[in-house]
């Protein structure tokens, strides 16, 4: 991931470049691993309650807050799914792509990003000890899950440094 | 006997959630970022850098922070805020 850049592209745009075939592959199960969203394990991760004990509260936020969020995550998945169609060769770096996008679109791809690596460290029991492991065999669903969530961070750590300019 | 003008409140619940500050309580997790969560503290409570870092810090290191205490209805919005942006958060109120 050594050529992995965040650039502004013009007024308004931004490009991700230097992408290689690992990352891009990444990137590519990003829809996949949003769908599941609302799988059991995963839903109260991403939706919690609003207190410990208030189950009244709970409740109504459940009601009427989770449908909104729900919402606004759901947005943000599609419009980064609609920015990796603009998927292209990088011509400065062999086999490796780039994907230009609307500024603005900035926060949908953190949003986007901290869903798919939370979503995959619930349907994988992800704990800080697995974080914390040096090495991984990726024929192991969940050392591949692990593997993900660290790539997806590293690409979300650079947007997270683009929104702080 | 009530004067003219006053407006009793029978609500004795929700007269003490206004009256009884209310915390926002941010919780650790294994997966944000530490620079994540630093920028969402920085965007929502418009916290400048050092603060959002040190309360990023309290809860990488201490499992929890209290990062906001205030009134009930700001709570919630706060903790809507912290939600959209997928950090686990809860209001309780102030002992």
């Amino acid at each position: 991931m050594k050529h992995l850049r965040v650039q502004t592209d013009g007024p308004q745009r931004l490009c991700l470049s230097g992408l290689d075939p690992v990352l891009l592959d990444c990137l590519q199960s990003l829809p996949d691993i949003l769908a599941q969203r609302d799988a059991p394990g995963v839903r109260h991760r991403l939706f919690p309650d609003p207190t410990v004990a208030d189950t009244e509260a709970n409740n109504d936020w459940q009601r009427l807050i989770t449908p909104e969020l729900h919402h606004l995550f759901a947005a943000a998945g599609e419009t980064v799914a609609c920015d990796l169609a603009t998927l292209a060769p990088d011509r400065q770096h062999k086999n490796h792509f780039r994907i230009t996008f609307a500024a603005d679109h900035l926060n949908a791809w953190m949003s986007a990003l901290n869903q798919a690596r939370l979503v995959l460290a619930e349907l994988f029991s992800i704990t800080d000890t697995d974080m914390n492991r040096p090495d991984f065999d990726l024929d192991q669903p969940k050392d591949l899950a692990v593997f993900r969530i660290h790539i997806l961070g590293y690409l979300l750590q650079l947007f997270v440094e683009q929104a702080s300019d | 006997m009530p004067q003219t003008g006053t407006v009793l409140i029978s609500d004795t619940k929700s007269k003490e959630d206004l009256d009884v500050p209310w915390n926002v309580i941010v919780l650790n997790d294994p997966i944000n970022l530490m620079s994540y969560v630093t920028m969402v503290f920085q965007r929502v409570f418009g916290y400048p850098r050092h603060k959002a870092e040190t309360l990023m810090l309290e809860v990488h290191h201490k499992g929890r922070s209290l990062v906001w205490s205030g009134g009930r209805e700001q709570a919630e919005l706060y903790v809507h805020q912290l939600h959209s942006y997928q950090l686990l958060a809860h209001l309780e109120r102030s002992e």
